[in-house]
Parts: structure tokens; C-alpha cells; sequence
């Protein structure tokens, strides 16, 4: 190899310049590359390849590493590459990293193609998630408010698809994306910035959590005085975005456009007439969107930058007493919220009952123990069985069939338990048992009756 | 002193067939209602008193409508607003959304507005307690909220309230419907919109960026992989501990502190 070619691993550089603040001492950048005399680059199939099939063991959106730094502005700067060595396991290696070689005498830059390589089997198929250079818009035409629901202190799917719809709005026009989030005293477990927000209006007093759509409406409409946006974005959900925005909508004297299809800077597609009928119309101020109408921001980040939040007063007439108990055996499928499943790895029906029970889930099952009569039949789980959507999936002695696992796959938690390591529902698990489910059962009742709070 | 309990209903459609019948939503309604116990149960409906729909409110067992005649296009807010705030019922209620026109779920906002009263959203059952109404709120995953709320006060009842009764044919013929005439205004902004079919939209199965058709057969190929912490060769009891651990710090359950 000649000495004026630099050897170029585009896949690494490409995932370098993605996934790094900018910062003016990086010097590997591509035109630097480029300007290499030859101006040819070499490519590694074999290397290419094995990141593209190998897999990262976790998504994105583990863990931040413990002590990212804090930047002048506040904001918690992402070091990706920590974050990559904290999903690994590994310790950040001392060594001479692969992104960031030192240059030279000459002033050229040396690479170590080696280096880069394992970096990028590493990263695998985590690449395409890492985040991207911030973008900013510093002086926007107008404003879009987008008010997501952020159940549990997370981003739901929905909520991601109404920043996206907003986004678009915004972009059409070069506006901005003001995301208000009323995020608990603890703050928002997802990033605002990678969901596509360029301001933050946060609420954090717990009097906006729970049953609060008075004080959360008073606060969207301070926001709408202090800022003047163009429209206004809620997930056209039944007790949270939908409630808050119909609020919002008559305070305003405006009409809402409800169950937003599709979303144009013009116009806008409504679905009516119990869901038959679309209606094409100039947007209104007001906007509830429905899940889908939309896609998310993927790949790109944002500012985020947070806004002084004004003081809300409003208050309740409404007393709010908390959650109350629920039988889990009477929940629909559909609608559970924690769901113990079993398969045909359970043979002790009567020990699952009860582990069940104990833990104050919902029984599922997959197939065939529905086929054999263990579980009734509205208690399948999977593609000819129910989709459900719990917060947390216990699996038990299930191989994690594709049709099976086609009724969980927007489940965010999964647990398994299974006797051979390599199934599938073990790699789909966030956490997994190998072992016989048999004895784990009765261990799990008993830890739970004894730990767990209430009967 | 019996409470006076409002429910507004509308006529809704066979999702399917496009069919006139009762809207799901209003008699989830009208069925909460009619379990209220110590309450009198009346139901209003805006537009034509000759639609035959409105008698399977009736045959639920409510004894009588009444109804406000308007016109099919006409905007049912004034109405019922004016309608209402003389009557003074303690409790009105309305399906969350209608299914037969704009379905925007606005009218109960709107009359909570010019009632003055508070709006709970999304109850899926109410008692009375003196003169406070005790209600569940239903949230999403099955859970439910225990809310109290002075009355008077209008509520909204969604599609997982417990399924209203069947309607009893000779409850339907005896019941009387009681007309009122009102005039209400054209719904002017309305003329402005085009209306079509609904057209279906695929599922979406996966929201990727792609910059190849390979990078698309792998995404939607590739199965969902977890975080991925395997326990092995760990005896039951540390892994049951383990597994009960997790659902702890993920807020599934609770422990005893
Ligand atoms: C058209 C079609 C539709 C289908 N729809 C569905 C559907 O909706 N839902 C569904 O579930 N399936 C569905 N199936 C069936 C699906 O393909 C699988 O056959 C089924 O999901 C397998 O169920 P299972 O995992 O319980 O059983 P198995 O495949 O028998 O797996 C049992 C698992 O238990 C483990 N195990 C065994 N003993 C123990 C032990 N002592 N301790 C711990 N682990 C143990 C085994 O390692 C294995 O992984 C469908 C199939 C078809 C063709």
C-alpha cells in the first residue's frame, strides 16, 4: 500500500462523525481524507459484512453511562462511545481509540484499520441509533407545539409520531418544534432531543401528575400566550392528549380537528362518521393526532434546549385517589398490564395459578397449551391469538415462536424463562432464566407473597 | 330527593353495515346511568325525532327522550347548552365520541363550558355518595383511577365502560319520545371541508431509515432483540429473586418497603 493512500474504513468514519459532539480538535474528518492524493479509498468487504450481521446485544436506549458530563448550557453531553463500551460491558479501553488517532508527524493521519474494525463489529446493528450532530434552528419562523402524553415518564410510540407530525409542520416552513412535557419530579426517560423537540417547556411539580387536566391545560395555554405557536399537537388519546387538548381547544374558542390522520402545512385529513369517512380541511389551530398518522424522527437530534416554564395556579375541583385495585383476571388480553405467560415448558398448571396470582398479573399462553385446554382460549397470545401491549412480558417455558412473538413485539419488557438457552424468547428477553421454569415457579410465588406490597 | 341524571345521546352507525342504531359509546352511557341508584334517568338527543334508532334507548328502560329537533347538519351545542341549563340536572353524561358526523368528541367540552361545571373525563362507573359523585376513571392497560368530584358535573363514558344492556323491544314501543323545537344554526365552518371514503392505512410494522432495499429485508426480518442479561446455572431461588428484583425496579410491582 502506497504511503500517500490513507487506508479508509467509510463505515467507521462514517459512524465517528455521527455519533460525536462536533469538536474542532477531531481532525479525521472525510474531505481531510479525501484530499489524499490518490484520492482512492479502500473498502474492507469482509469487515463490512460482519458489522452488518452481527448484532448488538442491546438497543439504543440502554443505559446512559453513569457520569456523562455536564456541559455550560446545562445539557448532558453523550460521550457514544462510553455508551457503547457501557452496553458491551467493557471498560472504555485506555488504548489509542479508532476514531480519534493521533496525527502524524507528517500531519497526515495514521489509521489502524484493526482497531476500526473491532470497534465497528462492536457497534453493530446499535450503529444506526447512536445519535447524529445536533441540529439547531436558532431564529425559527414560527412555532409547533407538540404535547405529548408521556405516560410513565416515557415516550410512547404515539407520543413520538405526534413530535414527528409537528416536526414536519415545522420543517415545511422553517419553524421550530417547542416539545411541553410534563415529565414528574424525576424527568423524562427518553430523550426529547433524538424525539425531534428544538425547545423543551418542562413541568416537572407533581401536581401535573396523575389526574390533573385542569392544571395541565392552565399550563398549555400560558405556553400558548408566551410563545404564539402556529398549531398546538396532542396525542388523541382518551384521558390524556384527547382530554387536555379538547380543554385547550374550547378555552381558545377554536374548533379541534380530532383523530388526525394525516398532517399537511394546508391541510389535514380527519377520520368521522364512526370511522368511515375521512374529511379533508384547512388545519385548525388545535390538532389531535392518531397513533401512526405520522412517522417518528429516527436518526437525527435536535436542540432541545429548555424554556423557562411559567408558573401554573390553576387548580383541581376534582379529588384524585390514587390507582385503584384491579382484579388482573378480569382484564381483557388487550388491555393488560402485566401478563405472566405460559407455554409448553409449564407442566405444574396448578403452581402457574398461583405464581400468577401472587405476582398480580394476567395469565397468557401461547398455542398449544390453549389448544390443550390449560388456558382458555381468549388467553392466547400471539398472531391468531391476541397482540397485547403490557408493560411487562413474563414468559415461561415459550420458545418464542414467530407467530408468537408477533403478538408481543411492541411489549418494552420482556422476561423469560426457559430450559434451552438458544430460543428465541431468550434472545428477545431483556432478562432471562435458563433453567426448568418447574422450580422457578413455586421460588417466585414464594418471594412474592412474602415482598409484595398488598395482599 | 331523587339526583337528576342527563345523558345526551346520539344516533350512531353499524361500522360495518352503516346501519342507524344506538352509538356505543351513548349507551355505555345510558347503561352507567341507569345503575346509578337513587338517580332519575332522562336522555336528550339534538336533531329528528322521527329517527327510529333512538328507540333502542328506550328499550334499554330509560322511559322516555327528549328531543330537540334540528336539522341533520345543524351544530347541537347552542341547543343542548340552552336546553340545560334550565332543566339543571346534577349529572350529565355523553359517550366520549359520537360515530356518526365529525365524531369530535367536543360536545360535552363545550357544554361542561357553558354549565360552568367540571368535565371528568373517561368513567367507566359512578356512585353517589351525599352529593358528591364517586367515579373510576378509566386509564389505558387496564388500570383505573378513583376520582370524587362535586356535583353538578358532566362526564364522558368511553367504549370500555361495561357493555350496555340489550334493548327490550316492548320497552322501545312503549316509551315516548317528547319533541321540542329548537332552532339551532347551520354548522358553517363545516361546508369548507371535503369528505371521502376512509381509506385504510397499512400497519405500520416498523419505522426504520434505509439507505438500501437490503437494510430494509434485515429490518423487518430481524427479530426485536432485548437487553439481554441471561442467567445461567443460577438456582431457582436466586433467579426467582433476580426476576422479582427486575419487575420491582422497573415499576411493574411493588415491594413492601
Ligand atoms: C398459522 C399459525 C398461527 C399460529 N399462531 C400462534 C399464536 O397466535 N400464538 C402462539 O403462541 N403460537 C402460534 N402458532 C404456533 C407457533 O408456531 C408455535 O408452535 C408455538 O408458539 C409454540 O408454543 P410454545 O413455545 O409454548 O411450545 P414449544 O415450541 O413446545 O416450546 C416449549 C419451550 O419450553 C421450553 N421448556 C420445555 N420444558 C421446560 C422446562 N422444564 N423448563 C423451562 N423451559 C422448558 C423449551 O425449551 C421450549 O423452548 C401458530 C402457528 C401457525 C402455523
Amino acid at each position: 500500500m502506497s504511503e500517500e493512500r490513507i487506508r479508509r474504513d467509510p463505515r467507521a468514519e462514517r459512524e465517528a462523525r455521527r455519533g460525536r459532539a462536533p469538536q474542532a480538535e477531531d481532525i479525521p474528518t472525510p474531505v481531510a481524507a479525501e484530499a489524499s492524493p490518490s484520492g482512492r479509498v479502500r473498502r474492507d468487504p469482509r469487515a463490512e459484512r460482519a458489522a452488518r450481521t452481527s448484532r448488538a446485544a442491546e438497543p439504543a436506549t440502554a443505559a446512559q453511562p453513569a457520569a456523562a458530563p455536564e456541559s455550560e448550557s446545562g445539557r448532558v453531553r453523550r460521550d457514544p462511545r462510553a455508551e457503547r463500551a457501557s452496553r458491551t460491558g467493557r471498560a472504555a479501553p485506555a488504548a489509542p481509540q479508532p476514531a480519534a488517532p493521533a496525527p502524524a508527524p507528517s500531519g497526515r493521519v495514521r489509521r489502524d484499520p484493526r482497531a476500526d474494525r473491532t470497534a465497528q463489529r462492536q457497534a453493530g446493528v446499535a450503529r444506526a441509533e447512536t445519535a447524529s450532530p445536533v441540529k439547531t434552528i436558532a431564529d425559527p419562523k414560527f412555532l409547533i407545539l407538540a404535547v405529548p402524553d408521556l405516560e410513565d415518564a416515557r415516550l410512547s410510540s404515539h407520543d413520538k409520531d405526534v413530535i414527528g407530525a409537528a416536526r414536519g409542520l415545522a420543517d415545511a416552513g422553517g419553524g421550530a418544534v417547542v416539545v411541553l412535557a410534563f415529565t414528574g419530579p424525576e424527568g423524562v426517560k427518553d430523550g426529547l432531543d433524538e424525539a425531534g423537540a428544538d425547545r423543551a417547556l418542562r413541568f416537572a411539580d407533581v401536581s401535573f401528575a396523575g389526574y390533573a387536566p385542569e392544571r395541565r391545560a392552565a399550563a398549555v395555554l400560558a405556553a400558548i400566550q408566551a410563545l404564539n405557536p402556529r398549531h398546538i399537537l396532542f396525542p388523541d388519546t382518551g384521558v390524556v392528549g384527547g382530554d387536555v387538548g379538547r380543554r385547550v381547544a374550547v378555552s381558545l374558542g377554536d374548533r379541534v380537528a380530532s383523530n388526525v390522520q394525516r398532517v399537511a402545512p394546508d391541510r389535514i385529513t380527519r377520520r368521522g362518521r364512526g370511522g368511515r369517512a375521512d374529511f379533508a380541511l384547512a388545519p385548525p389551530r388545535v390538532l389531535l393526532i392518531a397513533a401512526e398518522a405520522a412517522d417518528p424522527v429516527i436518526d437525527e437530534r435536535y436542540e432541545a434546549r429548555d424554556l423557562p416554564a411559567p408558573r401554573i395556579e390553576a387548580l383541581s375541583h376534582v379529588e384524585d385517589r390514587g390507582l385503584a385495585a384491579t382484579d388482573p383476571a378480569t382484564v381483557p388480553m388487550a388491555e393488560a398490564d402485566f401478563i405472566v405467560s405460559a407455554g409448553n415448558g409449564v407442566r405444574d398448571w396448578d403452581a402457574f395459578h398461583r405464581v400468577a396470582a401472587a405476582l398480580g398479573a394476567s395469565e397468557g399462553g401461547s398455542r398449544p397449551v390453549c389448544d390443550a385446554g390449560h388456558l382458555p382460549r381468549h388467553r392466547q397470545v400471539g398472531a391468531s391469538g391476541t397482540l397485547v401491549e403490557p408493560r411487562c412480558y413474563v414468559a415461561l417455558g415459550i420458545a418464542g415462536a414467530p407467530q408468537h412473538l408477533q403478538g408481543i413485539s411492541k411489549v418494552e419488557r420482556v422476561v423469560a424463562v426457559n430450559a434451552d438457552a438458544h430460543c428465541d424468547m431468550v434472545k428477545r428477553a431483556d432478562l432471562a432464566v435458563v433453567g426448568d421454569v418447574q422450580a422457578l415457579m413455586p421460588a417466585l410465588e414464594r418471594i412474592a407473597k412474602e415482598r409484595r406490597h398488598g395482599n | 330527593m331523587a339526583i337528576d341524571v342527563v345523558v345526551l345521546v346520539s344516533i350512531g352507525r353499524h361500522p360495518v353495515s352503516g346501519r342507524a342504531r344506538r352509538a356505543d359509546a351513548d349507551a355505555r352511557a345510558v347503561e352507567l346511568a341507569l345503575g346509578i341508584a337513587g338517580a332519575h334517568v332522562q336522555l336528550v338527543h339534538a336533531g329528528d325525532p322521527d329517527e327510529p334508532a333512538l328507540r333502542d334507548y328506550l328499550g334499554m328502560g330509560a322511559n322516555a327522550v327528549t328531543v330537540l329537533r334540528m336539522g341533520p347538519e345543524a351544530d347541537p351545542v347552542s341547543v343542548l347548552s340552552a336546553h340545560l341549563s334550565s332543566t339543571k340536572p346534577q349529572i350529565v353524561l355523553a359517550g366520549t365520541r359520537a360515530e356518526g358526523g365529525e365524531d369530535s368528541g367536543l360536545v360535552p367540552y363545550l357544554v361542561a363550558q357553558a354549565l360552568n361545571t367540571p368535565l371528568v373525563p373517561g368513567i367507566v362507573s359512578l356512585s353517589l355518595v351525599g352529593e358528591r359523585a364517586e367515579m373510576l376513571q378509566g386509564l389505558p392497560r387496564g388500570r383505573r383511577r378513583s376520582l370524587v368530584s362535586p356535583v353538578p358535573l358532566v362526564a364522558t363514558v368511553p367504549v370500555m365502560a361495561p357493555a350496555p344492556r340489550m334493548s327490550a323491544f316492548g320497552l322501545a314501543r312503549r316509551g315516548t319520545i317528547a319533541v321540542k323545537d329548537a332552532d339551532a344554526a347551520a354548522d358553517a365552518a363545516r361546508t369548507a371541508w371535503t369528505e371521502g371514503p376512509a381509506r385504510r392505512r397499512p400497519k405500520r410494522i416498523k419505522v426504520m431509515k434505509a439507505a438500501s432495499a437490503a437494510d430494509r429485508v434485515r429490518a423487518v426480518t430481524e427479530m426485536a432483540a432485548g437487553k439481554g442479561k441471561v442467567l445461567q446455572n443460577v438456582p431457582p431461588e436466586e433467579a426467582a429473586k433476580a426476576i422479582f428484583d427486575y419487575l420491582v425496579t422497573e415499576g411493574i410491582i411493588q415491594a413492601k418497603p
